[in-house]
């Protein structure tokens, strides 16, 4: 008798405790939430309507007008495809470059296994802000030294080249941790089997990293596609910017409709939550990946 | 001469040919000759605009397709991608492969890449507009280094004290006019009385302060001690320097609580709200007041920061001037010379005013009895001055202006207590810098 009271007490409180981790989860959720609800309000009223009552403000109209404002003056679908062009062979050069350079240090046993992973990752702690002014001029130099200053600079291919440089560092230390966790009977058996370095690669290792790319790749086009610097700094026609760029459309020198903006903002964001909500899955698991093995 | 051939409606090519061929030596005619010159020697141009937004592109638009239609030269033009950032990272672009011509900024931000061969020099051009460019600008577009002009003025902004005129004669004072510091007072305390902000200030940018900081300094020391002290060649500590902080700390008991916490829209909107007296501020905002209604539009008013020393009136004021530069790294320069020339030229600001802008134009020839009663009083503003500067962070090295003049002001209004402590370290943050490279 004594034994189920002292259940019931222990389901008691039990419930208490789940009633605040809920309460807790939900308190941030929906400080997470604020800025996106906000964004999402403001892009539903016209910038007249703020000027005149100030930001905190019952509204008199809502509508759909600054999306409409919007799309016409970003020229969404070229900008669009610029990001594309970018994004798409940057994120597969860099889980192609990052799963080899994993391969080799986790299957293989060098000396200076441990310091080539560090520096690949060490790569990843430079501020981008640090490594532009010296990479701008070597651009410039590679390209006087074609004789075409823009085959790097103000070209898709260098964009294309530094986000590989800097992603490469991270899908590294994420697929060897993974790598870390396939048997190494898999690939001694592979090894007596007779397959090369090559084909070991490809035909054995590669196929087991499913997870981890699928994981990556999601990441790695929400990280490409929302950045803005590197487009900015080295990409000079603005006819080869990617799509944040084109929010500096709705920006005025002095005066910034900020109701246009969020609506320009929020169509922006739209194809990484697309890309998101199919991957969702994906996504969460990669957050995760290889944290059981260090 | 010049003035004839406008008058007589003959197009300034044909005049100018003629000029050419009857071998009058006109100013204005050299504009049409250079061109002329280079339409054989140069091929397209491209240029850039230093904004991004709709107005800004189809100013620009408007802009290369009258030149394209005028002079036969193909030129294009795209946007900046994003105002600031093409502002921060212009040393890259010049650097670069720069389109062959830009919007960009006069004073230091112009000199500073000039004195690095960065620029073309435009002296040339400039004195192929003659008598349509001022002496004011022309001075203005001046680079200390050499004497040489590296950016042709196209559009300005003055900065003034602006209120609303219902608001004075509600205090009882001249809708129209106020002149000295007294009567700037009446005004503070009339606000204040009414239970208004005297003096709306906003700094959050770091920036919006040094237009109070410069007109008080100019008013109380002279034009020629705020640019020697800008550059050094006078001393913060000075007790010069200093009387201007104790006069800007008379302004903060008027002032509005939350002075770092707004930027200049904030104090736009307090004044559109009616919530305050006076802002010191530049005019770029007045469509705003007459999209809320033409009647708040009429009521809005710019006259010159008030007389404080009679020794200087009212003679300077800050009125940056904005025009069109050409790359020296561009594939064109000559072409990106020729463009901006004419960017200048009154054919070219009139294709820009006919594309939406409502800036103030640098041109003499342009008509200005179309102007409303705001716009005429902006150019009786900038009348009244002699000395015409560039806002404080085009009037110094930039590694001073914002992250020492700027965050040191800031200092200032949080702690009015401190300011020899923040003087002190002002002088030595300059005297710390290193020599430009």
């Amino acid at each position: 008798m004594s034994h189920i009271v002292q259940n019931q007490k222990y389901r008691n409180r039990q419930k208490i405790k789940d009633a605040f981790i809920t309460a807790f989860i939900a308190i941030f959720a929906v400080v997470w939430m604020i800025p996106i609800l906000w964004t999402f309000w403001t892009s539903l009223r016209p910038y007249s309507d703020i000027i005149q009552k100030g930001v905190f403000s019952r509204p008199d109209t809502l509508n759909l007008q600054n999306y409409a404002d919007a799309y016409r003056l970003m020229n969404i679908w070229e900008y669009l495809s610029n990001s594309f062009i970018v994004a798409i062979p940057a994120v597969f050069l860099t889980l192609f470059f990052g799963s080899l350079i994993a391969f080799v240090v986790t299957r293989y046993s060098f000396k200076f296994n441990l310091y080539l992973l560090l520096l690949f990752t060490a790569g990843n702690l430079l501020p981008v802000q640090l490594v532009y002014a010296p990479l701008f001029k070597m651009y410039i130099w590679i390209g006087d030294l074609v004789g075409n200053r823009n085959i790097l600079y103000d070209s898709y291919l260098g964009v294309i080249l530094i986000h590989v440089a800097l992603q490469v560092g991270f899908a590294t230390f994420v697929m060897s941790s993974y790598m870390k966790t396939i048997p190494k009977e898999i690939s001694e058996s592979a090894m007596v089997d007779g397959a090369s370095v090559f084909r070991h690669y490809w035909n054995v290792i590669l196929p087991l990293l499913r997870p981890p790319l699928a994981a990556l790749s999601v990441l790695m086009t929400t990280w490409i596609y929302n950045e803005f610097f590197w487009a900015i700094v080295l990409i000079k026609s603005d006819s080869k910017r990617p799509i944040t760029s084109a929010l500096g459309r709705l920006q005025g020198e002095f005066v910034t409709d900020f109701n246009l903006l969020a609506a320009g903002a929020i169509m922006a964001a739209l194809p990484t939550l697309i890309i998101f909500f199919i991957l969702k899955r994906q996504f969460v698991s990669g957050l995760t990946l290889g944290s059981t093995k260090g | 001469m010049s003035n004839e051939v406008k008058e007589n409606g003959v197009s300034r090519r044909t005049v100018l040919k003629g000029a050419a061929i009857g071998g009058a030596g006109l100013l204005g005619g050299g504009t049409l000759l250079s061109s002329c010159g280079s339409d054989e020697a140069t091929g397209p141009v491209k240029f850039t605009a230093r904004t991004n937004d709709e107005t800004g592109l189809k100013i620009a638009q408007a802009l290369v397709d009258a030149y394209t239609a005028e002079t036969g030269i193909e030129a294009t033009m795209q946007g900046s991608g994003d105002t600031n950032a093409f502002q921060d990272g212009i040393s890259q672009y010049l650097q670069g492969t720069p389109d062959d011509a830009f919007q960009w900024m006069a004073g230091f931000r112009t000199n500073f890449r000039a004195d690095q061969g960065l620029l073309v020099d435009l002296s040339e051009n400039i004195k192929n507009l003659g008598d349509q460019m001022p002496a004011g600008f022309v001075s203005g577009a001046t680079n200390p280094t050499d004497g040489k002009q590296y950016i042709i003025p196209t559009t300005w902004y003055p900065w003034g004290l602006h209120y609303r005129k219902s608001t004075m004669q509600e205090i009882g004072l001249d809708p129209e006019g106020l002149y000295n510091w007294d009567d700037f007072m009446k005004l503070l305390e009339g606000t204040k009385k009414k239970g208004l902000i005297g003096y709306a200030l906003g700094d959050k940018g770091g920036w919006e302060a040094m237009g109070t900081f410069s007109i008080l300094n100019t008013r109380l020391n002279g034009y020629n001690y705020h640019i020697d002290l800008l550059n050094g060649r006078a001393k913060w500590t000075d007790p010069k320097t200093l009387d201007v902080f104790k006069q800007f700390e008379m302004l903060i008991p008027y002032m509005n609580k939350n002075v770092l916490d707004i930027s200049w829209d904030g104090m736009r909107d307090l004044l559109l709200q009616k919530k305050c007296g006076a802002i010191m501020m530049g005019s770029w905002w007045a469509n705003d007041f007459k999209a809320q209604s033409q009647a708040d539009y009429d009521d809005l008013w710019i006259v010159p920061f008030p007389e404080i020393n009679p020794e200087f009136g009212r003679d300077s004021i800050d009125a940056p001037v904005d025009g069109v530069v050409a790359a020296a790294n561009g594939t064109n320069p000559e072409g990106g010379a020729a463009f901006a020339e004419w960017c200048g030229s009154e054919n070219g600001m009139l294709a820009a005013q006919a594309a939406g802008d409502t800036s103030l134009y640098a041109n003499s020839r342009l008509d200005s009895s179309g102007y409303d009663a705001f716009n005429k009083q902006k150019l009786a503003v900038i009348g009244e001055a002699k000395n015409v500067m560039n806002f404080l962070d085009r009037d110094c090295r930039n590694d001073f202006a914002g992250p020492i003049v700027g965050v040191q002001i800031q200092n200032f209004l949080k702690n009015p207590k401190d300011i020899n402590k923040i003087l002190e370290e002002t002088q030595a943050a300059w005297d710390a810098l290193p020599p430009l490279a």
